[in-house]
């Protein structure tokens, strides 16, 4: 991707040159109603482009997971409107949305979500089964690192590897986009960094979109662009010039 | 103060509402059919108990042929003997025009002292006789009831060939006929069958007994030997034609009415305690697994630093609150159940007063139960938790790599389900064997059905194959057989010959109308257990089973006879076979080797008929009418009876154990999908975030529930056939015996009513997995 080549605009951040993938316009999520409603987004607008590494920072409440949740199909805005390419997500019928996540969107979660009936491979297959151009499950784990684990279940792998398993699910079916929520909050710093370094390298070598969730701002070290939320709104934008490898970001 | 935890009770039990409604019904029933079924049986045996003592009930009767008054003084000089009751009983024929049928009667005489009598009458409408008055009876209620009889309207009785019109002064009841059936008559018949109390004088007049009796009543002082007192009373009696002296136990209406609570023993205890253990286990499961699927919780209220014991109280709470609301409804319904089967009960026994006497221990031990089973099936599955440190019970359990089915290639969702079972080999077989127990349960409601329409079958249709069975006056010459047969209309006619006997074998005895059969005889055709006819042997006695078991015989072993009737001589004879019969401990031997016996030929003492079914409305009158028949027994007759009595008592039961059945199987189904849920809510609402689609994410869990519900109906269906034959055989009756017949639309039904049950819970698991809130699930590591 060329690095550095965006620019904020007034009206919200927008790639220059180049089509968006994510649009979202005026986006509204309210929870709750009356005295006790709770606006989890007011008025967003939002870009992001094929390819690119996002990194959503903000405080708890932001607003972050429900963009993040109504990017990935799992969530409905109270109003506004987003798009995936040609999809669009806001009306969409929650059988629309369940074939958007099956044909294009991976998901990594911070409490991992693996099956814990099925082993490592399995979790994985899981996926590849319902994809329509999947890569081999052993090709997604030795993209994570964990060729040597195939056959554990995931109560008898680390934290860490059970994330590295549950990117390894994300990325077998080629996702489009690559959307993360908290993937290393509940890790420690090295096996946080080892689950990071898998996201890029799908980002690089699968070429999906990523989307990453996170309150930590070393993160934002490996992102192609820093969006700030607060209050339910973008605060602010910070395109990286350089991006640092997993392996240097330091907190 | 109300504590945090006990607030969290509430909530669970309005989360868990439809399971908690379901768990609730389900106990509700057990508690139900148990109160209901044992305070019936209760109140029978206590309504039964007081009225004997209230009407004084003999212990002891003796009839002879004609016995002077002055007899009286040696036979209350037994030793025992606390007093004497001498009376005339003789069997009478009502002249009762709007009956086509003959009607047979029995008339006993009532002393001055009524005050103190044995058997006590009582009137129920209108007044005593004025025993000074020669043209008074009381009538029993069961037949002016069932033809309207009135105090005051008359009715005419042949007494000795002798038309004489009484009136009716009063209906009354008596403990010797609570079970009013003509002799020889299997099942009550009030419509023609009367008994007549008229006064002393009256009677005996009417029958040349003036200063003589023919029949005896005895109380006996408590802890005297009734054998003893027998055997006396028998040397005594001999010369007058005693037939031999009888307790309880050999009394009709008694027999009759041991042998009918005999049964409801079955019906009312035996079925009930049956089905109220299943259900108690099946709460216990059911509660188990709830408050398993809660382990994620309870973990978390351990590592909070809760101690166990508030944890288990908690949980204790919950179950008890279930119980309270369960025993409440299931204690009233209980109520609602008795009051129901003894207004059902009330034509059939004729106590004057039949009502509810429930012991406090009946509901409390039905309560106390099932708490104990819902209960330790809660507070299982709460140790089981607790015993975990709470890290791993926050953590899952490694599955084993069982999934290598072989030959099969199983895609990854079929792994999750297949390990979902396999790895938790005890919740599953757990779950199997609740599923299963469903289909006993409604196996166990609907079973009667088919067990009345084999026993009508086998016995009116295959065994008794006579139209009307025609009882002499007194044994006959076989002209009586071509009299009969030459009426219009009439068939086929067959003489059989009964006489009163008395069966030994070793100290077990057993009296009873012994039948003597034409050894080509057509109308009446014993038969094995498989239904082929067995013949009469030369020489020999057939017995049927039951009556073998009691008199504790078997084919080859030799059994003394002694005849009750004309020169009543005795006899030993070899058991030459058994028949299968539903209604009735009967004996059949050779009609000439009978007569033989009596030292006789060529007598009949009833006729068998098959007649013209289009000529019935000629020949019933014309039976009626004829001189020397004591009364007659239709089968159409005594169909309806069975139909109106019998089916009216099982059919109550089975269709309030039915119904319970019903809504324990659908309720045991809902848990077992809905705690399966439960269980995997999190797992499945990943899935759904992956992308995989309604309908692959709800067919794991349907999936998982149909490979469990097919691998209980099997076992449910053998369980079923198994649990009715042993209750079955746990019966000792005499009147009649249900079999364990079970036909294969009751299997069907109650398999289809499980899978039923299984295909809506499937379809509830789809709304529920439709309405999993994705974005909450993820949010929280389970």
């Amino acid at each position: 991707m060329n690095n550095g080549a965006y620019l904020g605009t007034s009206g919200g951040p927008r790639l220059r040159g180049s089509a968006p993938v994510f649009t979202a316009r005026a986006l509204f999520k309210t929870y709750g109603t009356g005295e006790t409603a709770v606006h989890a987004l007011r008025e967003l607008d939002l870009d992001i482009s094929a390819g690119e590494f996002v990194v959503l920072l903000g405080p708890s409440g932001s607003g972050k997971s429900t963009l993040l949740n109504i990017l990935g199909g799992l969530d409905a805005p109270t109003s506004g409107r987003a798009t995936w390419r040609d999809h669009e997500l806001t009306g969409a019928t929650e059988a629309d949305l369940t074939r958007y996540r099956r044909e294009h969107v991976g998901f990594v979660f911070q409490f991992y979500n693996l099956i814990p009936s099925l082993t490592v491979r399995e979790n994985v297959e899981l996926v590849a089964e319902i994809a329509s151009d999947p890569m081999s499950p052993d090709e997604a784990l030795s993209l994570v690192g964990l060729s040597h684990r195939t056959a554990h279940f995931p109560s008898q792998l680390s934290g860490g590897e059970q994330q590295r398993v549950a990117v390894a699910r994300a990325i077998v079916k080629r996702p489009d986009a690559l959307l993360c929520d908290e993937p290393t909050g509940a890790l420690d710093v090295e096996t946080g960094k080892l689950v990071l370094a898998a996201i890029e390298r799908a980002n690089r070598e699968v070429g999906s979109t990523v989307i990453v969730i996170t309150h930590n701002t070393a993160i934002a070290g490996m992102a192609d662009r820093v969006l700030r939320l607060g209050a339910g709104r973008i605060v602010g934008e910070e395109v990286n010039a350089s991006k640092l490898s997993p392996e240097d970001l330091q907190w | 103060m109300v504590k945090v935890l006990d607030r969290k009770v509430w909530r669970d039990l309005s989360a868990m509402k439809g399971q908690v409604l379901t768990i609730a019904m389900l106990l509700a029933s057990a508690i139900t059919v148990f109160v209901g079924a044992i305070g019936t049986y209760m109140s029978l045996l206590e309504s039964r108990d007081r009225y004997y003592q209230d009407s004084r009930f003999a212990d002891l009767w003796a009839e002879v042929e004609r016995a002077p008054r002055s007899l009286l003084g040696p036979l209350s000089e037994i030793s025992g003997i606390a007093s004497v009751e001498p009376r005339v009983v003789k069997d009478v024929r009502i002249d009762w025009p709007a009956s086509d049928l003959s009607i047979s009667g029995r008339i006993v005489s009532i002393g001055r002292r009524s005050e103190t009598a044995l058997n006590k009458v009582t009137i129920l409408r209108g007044s005593a006789i004025d025993p000074s008055k020669q043209n008074e009876v009381l009538i029993n209620a069961a037949f002016a009831e069932s033809w309207g009889i009135e105090p005051n309207d008359g009715i005419a009785v042949i007494l000795n060939g002798r038309l004489q019109t009484f009136r009716v002064a009063g209906l009354a009841q008596s403990p010797e006929y609570v079970y009013g059936a003509r002799p020889g008559s299997p099942l009550p018949d009030d419509r023609t069958f009367a008994v007549l109390w008229g006064g002393e004088e009256a009677v005996a007049n009417a029958f040349d007994m003036e200063g003589a009796f023919n029949s005896l009543s005895f109380s006996v002082a408590p802890g005297s030997s009734l054998p003893r007192i027998v055997a006396d009373l028998d040397r005594l009696l001999e010369p007058f034609g005693g037939r031999g002296a009888y307790d309880r136990t050999e009394q009709p209406s008694n027999r009759f009415l041991s042998d009918e609570l005999a049964e409801q023993r079955t019906l009312a205890l035996a079925v009930p305690v049956v089905f109220f253990a299943v259900s108690i286990f099946l709460l216990n499961a059911v509660l188990g697994r709830l408050v398993q699927a809660q382990r994620e919780q309870i973990a978390s209220l351990k590592a909070l630093g809760y101690p166990s014991i508030p944890i288990g109280l908690h949980y204790l709470k919950f179950v008890g609150v279930i119980c309270a609301a369960a025993s409440v409804v299931g204690i009233v319904l209980g109520a609602f159940y008795t009051d129901g089967m003894l207004a059902a009960y009330r034509p059939f026994f004729r106590f004057p007063e039949l009502a509810a006497h429930v012991p406090y221990w009946v509901p409390a031990v039905g309560i106390a139960l099932s708490a104990a089973a819902a209960g330790s099936g809660a507070l299982n599955s709460v140790r089981r938790v607790l015993r975990l440190r709470p890290a791993d019970a926050m953590r899952s359990a490694v599955p084993g790599h069982t999934a290598k089915v072989i030959g099969v290639r199983l895609n990854a969702r079929a792994k999750m389900m297949v390990r979902g079972l396999v790895g938790r080999p005890i919740r599953t077989l757990v779950t199997i064997l609740s599923l299963a127990l469903a289909v006993p349960m409604l196996v166990l409601g609907l079973f009667w059905w088919d067990a009345l329409a084999y026993m009508i079958e086998v016995q009116f249709d295959r065994i008794e194959r006579a139209d009307a069975i025609v009882s002499l006056t007194d044994a006959r010459p076989e002209r009586a057989v071509y009299e009969l047969a030459g009426i219009p209309g009439v068939l086929m006619a067959e003489g059989q010959r009964v006489v009163e006997a008395r069966l030994r074998a070793g100290p077990r005895t057993y009296r009873l109308g012994l039948t003597g059969l034409l050894r080509d005889a057509e109308l009446r055709l014993p038969r094995s257990e498989d239904l082929a006819p067995i013949d009469i042997p030369k020489s020999g006695i057939l017995l049927t089973t039951e009556l073998a078991n009691r008199l504790g015989v078997m084919p080859g072993s030799l059994l003394a006879i002694d005849l009750l009737e004309g020169r009543r001589t005795s006899a030993t004879i070899q058991v030459s076979g058994l028949v299968d019969e539903v209604l009735g401990y009967n004996a059949y031997m050779d009609i000439d080797e009978l007569n033989h016996l009596m030292r006789q030929t060529g007598l009949v003492s009833q006729v068998s008929l098959k007649v013209d079914p289009r000529q019935t409305s000629s020949i019933w009158p014309e039976l009626s009418k004829r001189p020397r028949i004591a009364g007659t027994t239709i089968k159409s007759v005594l169909l309806q009876i069975f139909d109106e009595k019998v089916r009216s008592i099982i059919i109550i039961a089975a269709v309030v154990l039915t119904t319970f059945g019903l809504i324990i199987a659908v309720g045991v189904v809902y848990n077992a999908a809905r705690i399966g849920l439960q269980e995997r809510a999190w797992e499945l609402a990943s899935l759904r975030v992956m992308g995989f689609t309604r309908r692959e994410v709800s067919n794991i869990l349907i999936g998982d529930l149909a490979v469990q519900a097919m691998a209980a109906l099997p076992i449910g269906l053998l369980s079923a056939q198994g649990i009715v034959s042993l209750l079955l055989g746990l019966r000792e009756n005499e009147s009649f015996r249900i079999p364990a017949v079970i036909s294969a639309g009751t299997f069907a039904t109650s398999a289809l009513v499980v899978i039923g049950a299984a295909v809506a819970s499937g379809l509830l698991i789809r709304w529920r997995v439709d309405r999993l809130d994705l974005v909450a699930v993820l949010k929280t590591r389970e």
